[in-house]
């Protein structure tokens, strides 16, 4: 069975958003600055309400900050 | 590096020197009074205690404004106490179950004192080794978040 994962586009998402930082990210939904690195290098899935939340400060669709699919076609 | 991993390592590397030294300490004294082998627990766990109060003072000082932690540090402690348990359990039941038949009870003391800071050094190690991200991404199936 192939394997899944939970990719996501923070880091473009960030760099479009004039280089937003981890830490100005972290800050606004309420984690550090670490957890925003480890969920940019999908070492850590965030809950539902902090994706909600990231996806929020962006102002996209959820789908567009977190996608969840093949890693082989992910891990580009 | 979050408060809460340098907690762990704090906890991991103290409880690496002296309970290797209190146990090398117990070996070497034999079979001695209860009172001693009491002396030597308390002596391992007040060096303990004044090891790890100083340390979380001083983390507690350099990160005051961010430990409570956030759905990531709690998920990491959650996983690693749940897997240290296992240990905890086993080594208990072990302890209480079976070692009454046939050792004395400095024995059975220390091996409780064992299994309990083998479960801890389990514990503090899994938590570094999650926050330095050394085991794998969970599978979907297994379901790690917070």
């Amino acid at each position: 069975m192939a394997e899944r994962r939970l990719s996501n586009t923070i880091r473009t998402l960030r760099f479009m958003a004039g280089e937003m930082t981890q830490a100005e990210l972290g800050e606004r939904i309420g984690v550090t600055r670490q957890t925003i690195a480890a969920i940019e290098a999908g070492k850590y899935s965030p809950t539902l309400e902090a994706a909600f939340r990231i996806a929020e400060v962006f102002g996209k669709p959820l789908e567009e900050v977190f996608q969840w699919g093949i890693s082989s076609t992910l891990d580009k | 590096m979050v408060a809460r991993e340098q907690f762990a390592w704090v906890w991991l590397l103290t409880m690496l020197v002296t309970y290797p030294v209190y146990f090398a300490a117990v070996a070497l004294a034999g079979e001695t009074a209860f009172g001693t082998q009491i002396l030597m627990f308390a002596v391992t766990a007040i060096v303990q205690v004044v090891v790890i109060g100083v340390a979380s003072a001083v983390i507690g000082l350099r990160h005051k404004n961010n430990l409570s932690g956030d759905e990531r540090d709690r998920a990491i402690a959650h996983r690693a106490s749940a897997l240290a348990y296992n240990i905890l359990m086993a080594g208990i039941v072990l302890v209480g179950c079976a070692m009454p038949f046939g050792h004395v009870e400095w024995e059975l003391f220390h091996a409780a004192v064992f299994v309990i800071a083998l479960a801890e050094i389990v514990r503090h190690a899994l938590i570094v080794a999650m926050y330095r991200g050394g085991l794998r991404q969970p599978q979907p199936e297994r379901g790690w978040h917070g």
